[in-house]
C-alpha cells in the first residue's frame, strides 16, 4: 500500500517538473512623468501646459521576443495582450520561458496585421474587448480617453483610438528595450515604465485644443503611434 | 489496498464522462455545394465548417431582435428574404429608436463569394462584418459586450451554442461564426438566367437581346455569374447634400477614391429596389436614365462613362426584361432561411445542383 502512494507521488512530482517552464514576468507601470497614474481623480499637464484627466488608457502588445546575452531569441508570437490601467492584472505579463538573462525586449505595441484580415478572434483579441473598429475592419492599438478642459469637444473630452495597417496609415511600431547590465534579474522579473506624457510631444506635437479626437486610421493616428512608440523605459 | 480501488474507481469515472461529453458532440456537416461554373469562394471552410447545429444558432441569432438595443431590430427586420434579404421598397432602413440608416441595405447572397463587404468594403471578413450594424447607433445600437451578456441570460441560446461548438460558453466569436454559418448558405443560382445557363430553359426574345446588350454595355463591371467584379468605382453618382458620404474614400483615405462604391450584384435585382448606395434610384428606369442623362462625371470617374452612356428606349425595354430573369424565387421561398414561424409557408425548394 505505501509502495502504491509513493509510487503517486514519485510519478506526480516527476510530471510537475516536466511540465513547469520558468515564468519570467514583465510588470508595466503607467505613469505621467514622473507621478503613477491615477485614473479620473487627479489633473496632470502635458507639455503644452494643459491639464488633464486620464479615464481610459489600454493598449495591445504582442509579438514579444526576448533576448539574452548570446543573441538567443525567445520568441512569443501568438500571444496577445491587452494592457488595461483599469485591470491592474493586465499589468502583469506572464512569460513560460527557460531564458537566464534578458539583455533586450522587443514588441509589437498593436496587433499584427495578419490577425487584423483573419475574421474574429478570441482572448484578448476578443471584438468584446472594445478594441475593434466595426465599420472599418481593424483593431484599435491604443486608447487614451480623458476630460481637458483645453478640449474644445462636447464634456471636454478627449479620445485618442489609434491604429491602421496599412500602407500609407500604418501605426504599427516595433518597441526595442535594452536591459541596463546593472539590472538585478534574480527574481525574474523586468519592470517597465509607460509614460502618458509621451503621447502629446516625444516626436510630433499634438495638443488637446487643436487635435481633441482621433478615431480613424490615417496620418494623425500614424503620428500619435510615433510619438507612443516613445513612452517605454526600463524601470528605474 | 482501500485507497488504490478508489483512485481506480475514481479514473474510471473521469474516463466515462471524457467520453461521454465527446460523444455528445457530433455536429453534422453541411456540404457546401458551389454551383457549376462559379469561381472557388474566398471564404476558408475550414476555419468555420457548417454544420446544422451551427446554421441553426446562426439563423436564430439573424431573426432575434434581442441583438439590438431596445429590442426591436434583427438582422432580419432589414435584410428580408421576400426582398432577397435586402429591405423591401426602403431607401435607407430603418434602426433603433425611430433612426434611419445611412445606406441602402444590400441583398445577402452569394456571401461565400465576398471579400470585402459594405459600399465601401471597409469590412474584410465576413466573420466580423455582423459587427457593423450591431454597434452602428442607426442600426442597432448594441455594444458587442452588452448582447453576449444578453445570450448568456438564455438558456435555449446555451444549449445551441454547445451543440454547435462543443461548450455552451458563449462567445463573440462563435456568435460571428454562427451567423457566418447561416448567411454562407444563402446561394442564389437557381434564376432563370441560371436555368438559361445550364441548357434547362430558354430566354423569351426580349430577354435574349437583352442578354446581348447586357454583353455590350454592362458586363465588364457587372461581371457574370456573379453579376459584379466587387470593384469600387465612381459612376458619375453626385454626392447627396444632406448624407455626405464619400465612400470608398472613407476607408482608403485616398482622394481618387472620392464617391466610389461597390459595384452591386444585379442578381434579384427585380426585387431590391430601391437602388443605389443610398437608395436615390427609385425604379430601374432612374438607373437607366442616370446612365444614360443623369450622371456627373468627376476626374474621377471610370473612363467608359466619359461621354454617359448611349441607351436607346429600346435598349432599356429589352434589358429590363433580361434583369428580370435574374430573379430567383426558390431562394427567395427557401424554408431554411426563413423567419422562424413562416418556413410553413414555402415549399422545400428543388436542388438543381445535384
Amino acid at each position: 500500500m505505501k509502495k502504491i502512494v509513493a509510487f503517486i507521488v514519485v510519478i506526480f512530482f516527476a510530471c510537475s517538473a516536466i511540465a513547469q517552464k520558468q515564468i519570467f514576468t514583465i510588470q508595466l507601470h503607467h505613469k505621467v512623468g514622473k507621478e503613477n497614474l491615477s485614473l479620473l481623480d487627479k489633473t496632470y499637464f502635458n507639455a503644452f501646459n494643459e491639464p488633464f484627466t486620464v479615464q481610459k488608457f489600454r493598449y495591445y502588445i504582442s509579438n514579444i521576443i526576448l533576448i539574452d546575452d548570446e543573441q538567443k531569441r525567445y520568441n512569443f508570437s501568438e500571444q496577445y495582450f491587452l494592457i488595461d490601467e483599469a485591470d491592474s492584472a493586465t499589468k502583469i505579463i506572464q512569460l513560460q520561458t527557460n531564458i537566464q538573462h534578458v539583455r533586450q525586449i522587443q514588441f509589437l505595441l498593436g496587433v499584427d496585421s495578419i490577425k487584423n484580415v483573419s475574421g474574429v478572434q478570441e482572448g484578448a483579441l476578443d471584438p468584446m474587448k472594445g478594441m475593434f473598429w466595426t465599420w472599418k475592419s481593424g483593431y484599435i492599438f491604443a486608447k487614451l480617453e480623458g476630460q481637458s478642459d483645453s478640449s474644445h469637444l462636447p464634456s471636454h473630452y478627449f479620445t485618442y483610438h489609434i491604429g491602421g495597417i496599412n500602407q500609407n496609415e500604418n501605426a504599427l511600431r516595433v518597441v526595442q528595450l535594452n536591459i541596463p547590465v546593472t539590472y538585478n534579474q534574480s527574481k525574474k522579473i523586468i519592470h517597465i515604465d509607460a509614460n502618458i506624457l509621451q503621447w502629446f510631444s516625444s516626436v510630433h506635437s499634438i495638443k488637446i485644443a487643436s487635435t481633441g479626437y482621433c478615431h480613424q486610421p490615417g496620418a494623425l493616428a500614424v503620428a500619435i503611434a510615433d510619438n507612443y512608440s516613445k513612452m517605454f523605459s526600463i524601470s528605474k | 489496498m482501500k485507497l488504490f480501488s478508489t483512485i481506480l474507481l475514481f479514473v474510471f469515472f473521469v474516463v466515462i464522462a471524457v467520453s461521454f461529453t465527446q460523444q455528445n458532440f457530433s455536429p453534422k456537416r453541411i456540404a457546401f455545394i458551389v454551383p457549376k461554373g462559379w469561381p472557388k469562394p474566398v471564404y476558408d471552410f475550414e476555419k468555420n465548417p457548417i454544420t446544422e447545429e451551427g446554421f441553426a444558432l446562426g439563423k436564430k441569432l439573424f431573426y432575434d431582435a434581442r441583438l439590438s438595443k431596445d429590442g426591436n431590430i434583427s438582422c432580419g427586420s432589414c435584410h428580408q428574404q421576400f426582398a432577397a434579404f435586402a429591405t423591401y421598397e426602403h431607401n435607407l432602413s430603418h434602426g433603433i429608436a425611430n433612426s434611419f440608416t445611412t445606406r441602402n441595405a444590400p441583398a445577402l447572397q452569394n456571401l461565400a463569394w465576398t471579400k470585402d463587404f459594405m459600399w465601401d468594403g471597409g469590412i474584410n471578413h465576413l466573420d466580423v462584418q455582423p459587427l457593423a450594424p450591431l454597434t452602428n447607433e442607426h442600426e442597432m445600437g448594441e455594444t458587442v459586450e452588452h448582447v453576449i451578456a444578453k445570450l448568456k441570460d438564455d438558456i435555449a441560446y446555451k444549449k445551441l451554442f454547445a451543440a454547435a461548438f462543443g461548450d455552451e460558453k458563449i462567445t463573440a466569436k462563435k456568435m460571428m461564426q454562427a451567423l457566418s454559418q447561416f448567411m454562407l448558405m444563402m446561394v442564389s443560382s437557381n434564376s432563370k438566367y441560371d436555368k438559361v445557363m445550364r441548357g434547362e430553359a430558354e430566354f423569351i426574345l426580349p430577354e435574349k437581346l437583352g442578354y446581348e446588350i447586357f454583353q455590350k454595355k454592362c458586363v465588364a463591371c457587372h461581371t457574370e455569374p456573379l453579376f459584379t467584379d466587387f470593384t469600387y468605382r465612381n459612376v458619375g453618382i453626385p454626392m447627396d447634400n444632406i448624407l455626405k458620404d464619400s465612400g470608398r474614400m472613407k476607408i482608403s483615405g485616398d482622394r481618387n477614391d472620392s464617391l466610389k462604391f461597390r459595384v452591386p450584384s444585379l442578381r434579384n435585382i427585380a426585387l431590391t429596389a430601391p437602388y443605389g448606395h443610398d437608395g436615390r434610384f427609385f425604379d430601374l428606369l432612374n438607373v437607366f436614365e442616370h446612365y444614360r442623362k443623369n450622371m456627373q462625371p468627376i476626374f474621377n470617374t471610370d473612363p467608359v462613362f466619359k461621354n454617359k452612356m448611349a441607351l436607346s428606349n429600346f435598349e432599356i425595354g429589352q434589358l429590363k426584361a433580361f434583369l428580370y430573369t435574374l430573379t430567383d424565387s426558390t431562394f427567395i421561398r427557401d424554408a431554411r432561411f426563413a423567419e422562424p414561424g413562416n418556413e410553413g409557408n414555402f415549399k422545400a425548394p428543388v436542388d438543381f445542383h445535384q
